[in-house]
């Protein structure tokens, strides 16, 4: 088919986008003509959806970079690899950066950096790499960071005495915590670019969704669960439209509201609007990711 | 004098749990293992987080040459240690003469040999003023005969007596020594898996290794000669006492030939440091 190409003149960073939301939303927006840059941790899953699109839309322009999200050194090492692919086919600017990647786990996972999984992957990652490629996302009219959060930090405060739970760990809860830090993160870096910038981050409660993510690092009784549970969801397909809402429709342009579903803002958990907790874990963030924000 | 922490197998899972769980203490640390590049990873985020000195050496155990040079380099910096955690273990699962005999041999050289020989070595460069705690990651296996683990079980048991030995010998000196018998602990996917294929008994029988590091170093403060982490594990190991080591054997043999054609059709190795405690 021939491409819509009214985002032609996009370029739009996009993780974990070999399955479910992230795939979706791969299609959909290389459909539309935006120059695709996908994020996927294994080759083969990159090549396969990459040949998804380029089946339908021969003319779909897309790169996919590999990396694992749980290793800092590979999130630097991919933003790296961004930039240099920007500068060569993307215009020199970032339009979206869509930090949908997430993973969940039964049982704690210490990564590379000797940190848990689920809070290196969900939290960690995308506020490194949204740090690593800010400059670029400035170099674009209506700059867009858009992660993935989930309507299940409702239940969820962040665990100061032991973030990472390496006592007392339940697969559930370390989700839920990092889905929480998803909209702290956007919160606070929303307050800290100002009023004035032309880059805004929000945070997308997605629903319930028919994808794999329960079946990633889980044991039988997460799995049987979520076999069951997901089924109620909506497609991948209907979860992305929010996520391309909020990267490229003019109408999102300087929204204050930071928390999103279906298209339309909501208000997240008060822990969500805290500014203490917000600061708290920037700062704690910047520690772990050993950066200071500019 | 501000002495570390010296932690083998330090990139695995359960080593990196140690690892973590001492810095959130304050202790420094000294990790070793076989990679460079992933113990200066994990040395720079436990630096980051807990703001403890970290120092690594990257050193393949099994070899007497890069033992040597461990300790070479231990001694050249000055290092003094009041803590031991001999995690760095090996298995290779399968049927025994389905195994390499160069594989055979590792599991010797690392599980028994170097595990020996690290514990000499490192109360030579015990902290003077303090206990000195030895922490040795034996198994749950170490209380039977397991068919398809023979060796891997059996330096375990060797591990295990030892440890029981040492502590006997050494207490009056204030080193303690602890023996921690865990069941398999999902500490990587691969393990996960294998967990996965035992079933429900895999899934009751296990724990987080954060919370296992973290008991196991409570016990060893207080000086647990032995150390196994959860109820339905102890229990398995009163049981296993109550019956003759034949048929122990025997029903063994039954259960984990069929989970391990389950979990591997055939020969892969778990070639991890943590792996299958």
């Amino acid at each position: 088919m021939e491409l819509h190409n009214d985002l032609a003149d996009k370029t739009i960073v996009i993780t974990g986008a070999t399955a479910g939301i992230g795939r979706a939303a791969l299609h959909a927006l290389a459909s539309r003509g935006a120059n695709v840059i996908g994020v996927g941790r294994s080759a083969d899953r990159c090549q396969q959806a990459k040949q998804a699109v380029l089946a339908e839309f021969p003319a779909a322009r897309i790169v996919f970079v590999v990396a694992d999200l749980s290793s800092q050194q590979q999130v630097r090492d991919l933003a790296s690899e961004i930039t240099r692919l920007v500068g060569e086919i993307g215009g020199g600017k970032i339009d979206a950066l869509i930090n949908n990647a997430g993973t969940v786990s039964s049982w704690y996972v210490a990564t590379a950096d000797g940190y848990e999984l689920q809070f290196a992957v969900n939290h960690l990652a995308p506020f490194l790499l949204t740090h690593e490629l800010l400059s670029l996302l400035e170099q674009a009219p209506s700059g867009r960071v858009v992660t993935v959060s989930s309507g299940s930090h409702y239940k969820a405060e962040i665990h100061w005495d032991d973030v990472m739970y390496r006592k007392g760990y339940g697969c559930l809860k370390v989700y839920m915590q990092s889905k929480l830090a998803n909209i702290l993160f956007s919160a606070e870096l929303n307050r800290r670019l100002g009023a004035g910038s032309s880059v805004h981050a929000y945070a997308v409660d997605p629903g319930l969704v028919n994808t794999e993510i329960g079946f990633k690092g889980t044991s039988g009784i997460e799995k049987w669960v979520w076999r069951r549970r997901k089924k109620k969801g909506v497609s991948p397909e209907q979860a992305a439209e929010t996520l391309i809402f909020l990267a490229v429709d003019p109408s999102v342009n300087g929204s204050g509201d930071v928390y999103w579903k279906e298209c339309q803002p909501k208000v997240p958990s008060a822990d969500a609007l805290n500014e203490d907790e917000a600061a708290r874990l920037w700062a704690l963030s910047e520690r772990l990711c050993g950066i200071i924000w500019g | 004098m501000n002495s570390s922490v010296l932690i083998t197998g330090a990139t695995g899972g359960l080593g990196k749990a140690f690892a973590a769980e001492c810095a959130s203490r304050g202790w420094n640390l000294f990790l070793t293992d076989l990679n460079g590049a992933a113990l200066a990873s994990v040395a720079a985020g436990l630096n980051r987080m807990y703001g403890i000195q970290v120092q690594t050496f990257a050193a393949d155990l099994t070899g007497e040459d890069e033992r040597e040079a461990l300790w070479q380099h231990i001694e050249e910096s000055g290092l003094r240690f009041h803590s031991l955690f001999n995690v760095a273990g090996i298995d290779y699962e399968g049927l025994f003469n389905e195994r390499k005999v160069g594989e055979i041999r590792s599991i010797l050289r690392l599980n028994v040999e170097s595990t020996v020989e690290t514990t000499r070595r490192a109360l030579q460069f015990r902290d003077p003023v303090q206990p000195f705690r030895i922490v040795n990651v034996c198994s749950l296996a170490a209380f039977y005969p397991m068919p398809v683990k023979a060796v891997y079980a059996s330096s375990k048991r060797f591990l295990l007596d030892w440890s029981l030995a040492l502590n006997q010998e050494l207490r009056s000196t204030g080193v303690t020594v602890t023996a921690l018998c865990p069941a398999g602990m999902p500490s990587n996917p691969e393990v996960t898996r294998a967990i996965d294929a035992q079933g429900w008994m895999g899934r009751i029988t296990t724990m987080n290794v954060g919370d296992v590091a973290a008991r196991t170093i409570d016990r060893a403060l207080s000086g647990r000669t032995i150390y196994i982490p959860g109820v339905i594990n102890q229990v398995l190991r009163v049981l296993g006492g109550m019956f003759p080591p034949q048929l122990v054997a025997y029903v063994i043999d039954k259960r984990w030939r069929k989970s391990y054609q389950k979990s591997s059709g055939g020969g892969q190795a778990l070639a991890h440091p943590a792996a299958s405690k």
